[in-house]
């Protein structure tokens, strides 16, 4: 049986997406991909650590301030005096977990303003700008909640406010 | 790629031959050593509290975390499991090529294999671009300055001391000598690009290296060492490391050793697994850290 050549046509190009279709389903494609970032929210709508290095508060001759960690949506130091470390700070952008905001709903204290809560007896969490979390976790059993709080203060939160304006820096 | 960092955390072993060797090497580093394989308790330890909701946020957060390829986490480990097969694959060889060589049949199989120094120190460097690399894909480039990332360097460096003193040790004092670190710029400097083909994780990170072609990579490799033998050798002047000692440690965990030091050396090469074993040890923290700021 001879075929009239644009059902042929027809016939090759269905097989052929067919093709491509199926093994872009089925095959694992997917690790090599682009992507895979947190929660898949695309990075562009991430804030990138790097502006929120500037934020940390500044050196301090008893207390000393290293940068560990920074990756997009978040930046991490530790806080030392003198060899001894005393406590983790960070900044994250909560848009890559929406679950962290809900504990803030029911904050009591307030913090210039932001609302503030512990997390069991050793963390503070301040929620900037509705997006940005400052968070001081104490290591060890030098710095008690109201410390904590001292530190939390320390950061440059109106700077931080100021990045949750819709024209984010795309670096 | 597939599991997730704490998961791999708690796979790790809680006894056997990699166990005892960090242990033994633990009492040469004040401040010693625990095995942690539990990611509750590296969890509590973080948090400073053992509220089990909380720890179930940071495992939720952390295991997210290690799934997102583009964080690095996985990546990092990819590149310690790499460096970890391709140890056991050249000590495996130089174990071969040792008992072969006592047949006489089999005598020609010791002579295919390269036990030099050089290739020693080659991998010796490979550890230490991988240690770098890894570094990189965890923490990103911390700071905004090149003195920010030294300094967030230097303090990993200082967390880590125990891995660091074992990858001194067991690759460098071990099979080259107390000399190791003064002779390592020279024996790169006499490897050649090829060298580098010769070890099978070099396949692995060669597409996270800045560079293309063996011979940039070469290149990179000594500057990393550049950078490292510096603080490396105040780590051996502080702790006082030296193979005589090491095999002194090592000997009150795993037993009496009467070969020579370099044997001693292949044989933790072929049949333990430091690097990869205090690797996951070290991401696993940096991870958990990171999620408990997140939740």
């Amino acid at each position: 049986m001879v075929m009239p050549r644009p059902l042929r046509w027809v016939l090759a190009l269905v097989l052929a997406g067919g093709l491509l279709l199926g093994g872009a389903l089925l095959l694992p494609f997917s690790e090599w991909l682009p992507g895979g970032t947190v929660g898949d929210v695309p990075l562009q709508q991430v804030v990138n650590g790097s502006t929120f290095n500037q934020l940390f508060p500044a050196l301090d001759p008893v207390f000393r301030v290293t940068m560990s960690q920074e990756k997009r949506g978040f930046s991490e130091a530790r806080l030392k005096q003198g060899d001894q470390l005393i406590a983790l700070l960070a900044i994250s952008d909560t848009i890559t977990a929406p679950e962290a905001l809900a504990k803030f709903e029911q904050a009591r204290e307030q913090l210039k303003g932001w609302p503030l809560v512990e997390q069991g007896p050793h963390a503070s969490a301040l929620l900037v700008a509705d997006r940005f979390q400052v968070k001081v976790i104490e290591q060890g059993n030098s710095l008690d909640a109201a410390h904590r709080h001292d530190v939390l203060e320390e950061f440059d939160l109106q700077g931080l406010a100021s990045l949750a304006t819709p024209v984010l820096p795309r670096s | 790629m597939g599991t997730p960092v704490l998961t791999r955390l708690e796979r790790l072993p809680r006894r056997g031959l990699t166990v005892l060797s960090l242990q033994g090497l633990s009492l040469l580093v004040p401040g010693g050593w625990s095995n942690v394989t539990s990611a509750e308790a590296l969890i509590e330890s973080v948090i400073g509290s053992n509220d089990p909701t909380l720890i179930a946020q940071v495992r939720a957060r952390a295991d997210l975390l290690s799934r997102a390829r583009h964080e690095g986490y996985g990546r990092a480990l990819s590149v310690y499991d790499a460096v970890n097969r391709s140890q056991h694959a050249t000590a495996g060889l130089r174990v071969l090529a040792g008992v072969s060589a006592g047949v006489p049949l089999l005598k020609r199989m010791a002579d295919l294999t390269p036990p030099g120094d050089t290739l020693q120190a080659v991998d010796l460097g490979l550890k230490v671009s991988a240690e770098l690399l890894a570094f990189t894909q965890v923490n990103g480039l911390p700071g905004d300055s090149f003195a920010d990332f030294a300094a967030a360097l230097a303090d990993y460096g200082s967390e880590a001391r125990l891995r660091m003193a074992a990858l001194v040790t067991f690759d460098g004092l071990l099979p080259l000598g107390d000399q190791a670190l003064q002779r390592l710029d020279g024996l790169l400097g006499q490897a050649s690009a090829s060298q580098l083909r010769q070890l099978p994780a070099y396949g692995r990170m060669a597409g996270l290296m800045p560079g293309r072609g063996d011979q940039a990579h070469m290149g990179f490799v000594r500057r990393g060492v550049e950078q490292w033998v510096g603080w490396a050798d105040g780590l051996v002047s502080q702790l006082g490391l030296s193979g005589q000692r090491a095999v002194q440690a090592l000997e009150t965990t795993l037993g009496p050793w009467q070969g020579r030091m370099n044997q001693l050396a292949v044989f933790l090469d072929a049949f333990t697994d430091t690097y990869a074993h205090t690797g996951v040890q070290a991401v696993a923290r940096r991870l958990v850290e990171r999620a408990a700021a997140e939740i």
